[in-house]
């Protein structure tokens, strides 16, 4: 079971896209992508899952699981950069391992949608208010890592780099991919809740084009993980083992928590999923907004190079597996 | 005629921009998708999907007293967050 669900992820079209992009940075391929589409790409992923999710919250209403999960969700974004950071001490100052504690607290929009993509191949059902949940999961994550620095960093910090909270919420909670995120939601459920023959206008650009969007943007995720890849050299074995072993260590208490929930098996593997990915877009800006003393290239080198390709090739059929076992499904 | 070359992360734009206009330089030049390596980073397009990736070089021309006005603040956005700010002479063809 395990074994076949490795295969089909490996051979589903977005993740042998991503292959493409990784292998033609590997072979020197003169093959790139202009600088601004990856941005537009991003942008319409985050909005037409956003549009999606709010659909099916609409219809799903706020009935269990819905609060409990999403209540759980915040939780575990607020618990998942505590345990990093005691780990990454060992290691690191307190400045890289706070930044990197929230990368890893916080979560990856593109691995969320690779696992729906997965989970439709599969035909296992999901819920829209999932997107709530991984909207919901970027600021905590933010806010403790900048509260470790706040509280850990040295006394002797500049004057100039203490911490304005103004600017820190306005990071952590409007930051371009959460405000496009849970704004696409918000239109999305008001859309279903007031005039659904709107939804079918906006059927061909958010639904019919997704799946191709999603595979053009895991093209150029390829080629910048593999890029990432080749610079991982420079952080250090450690920081290597913990971004794989950290996702794995967040999947085990994701899957515990998803058990506890009651959470269908569907659900569950998407909030496993939000639990073991990490921040490359939303955190790395916001730390380095904040924490200019922290290198980026641990925090994004790790999230982008290691982390990001290892939870959609293998974390996400690995994950189904630990689910499976925990959740049995019903039928 | 002075010559400044600013450097710097694309997204202290807005805020060195304010701070030229405060200064009221006689105009700037501002080349986006800036990459290259400097002591501690390389810089890369391949991140600009994120809004982190890539650097603002702005050239202004103009005069010593202009550059006095806004060197504090220009410094003060450089030292923070990294970046490079040089002088040069300027002559006019």
């Amino acid at each position: 079971m395990g074994h076949n669900l490795f295969i089909q992820n490996a051979l589903s079209p977005p993740i042998l896209f991503f292959f493409l992009g990784a292998i033609a940075y590997a072979l020197k391929s003169d093959f790139e992508i202009p600088s601004p589409l990856p941005k537009l790409f991003s942008l319409y992923l985050l909005l037409a899952i956003g549009f999606k999710g709010g659909i099916e919250l609409q219809k799903s209403g706020f009935n269990y699981p819905v609060i409990p999960t999403v209540i759980a969700a915040i939780l575990m974004s607020l618990l998942i950069p505590l345990i990093c950071f005691v780990i990454l001490r060992f290691k690191f100052d307190v400045f890289n391992a706070a930044a990197i504690s929230a990368a890893y607290g916080s979560i990856s929009a593109v691995t969320f949608i690779t696992a729906e993509s997965f989970l439709e191949s599969q035909n296992i059902p999901f819920d829209g208010f999932m997107v709530g949940a991984l909207a919901l999961m970027e600021s905590p994550a933010i806010i403790i890592g900048l509260l470790l620095v706040k509280f850990g960093a040295p006394k002797d910090r500049p004057i100039k780099k203490k911490m304005k909270w103004g600017s820190i919420l306005h990071e952590s909670m409007l930051n371009g991919s959460v405000y496009l995120l849970l704004g696409s939601l918000l239109i999305g459920f008001l859309t279903s809740a007031i005039d659904p023959s709107d939804i079918k206008k906006m059927e061909p650009f958010t639904g019919d084009l997704f799946y191709g969007a999603e595979c053009f943007f895991l093209l150029d995720m390829g080629i910048v993980a593999a890029q990432r890849l080749a610079r991982l050299n420079k952080t250090g074995a450690f920081l290597i083992m913990f971004s794989i072993f950290m996702p794995i260590l967040n999947a085990v208490l994701g899957s515990v928590v998803a058990k506890f929930l009651n959470l269908d098996p569907g659900n569950a593997l998407l909030f496993v999923v939000l639990c073991a990915s990490a921040s490359y877009l939303a955190v790395p800006t916001a730390m380095r907004m904040t924490v200019p003393e922290a290198r980026p290239g641990y925090y994004i080198s790790t999230t982008l190079g290691l982390t990001f390709p290892f939870n959609i090739i293998i974390g996400i059929p690995v994950y189904m597996g630990l689910v499976n076992t925990m959740i049995p499904q019903i039928g | 005629m002075k010559r400044l070359d600013l450097i710097f992360s694309e997204r202290e734009l807005d805020d060195v921009l304010s701070t030229l206009e405060k200064a009221e330089v006689p105009g700037y030049t501002v080349m986006k998708h800036a990459t290259g390596r400097g002591p501690e980073r390389v810089v890369t397009e391949d991140m600009e999907f994120t809004g982190f990736g890539s650097n603002a070089h702005v050239i202004i021309f103009c005069e010593q007293v202009t550059i006095d006005k806004i060197r504090e603040d220009i410094k003060s956005v450089l030292s923070y967050y990294g970046g490079v700010a040089y002088v040069s002479e300027a002559t006019p063809l």
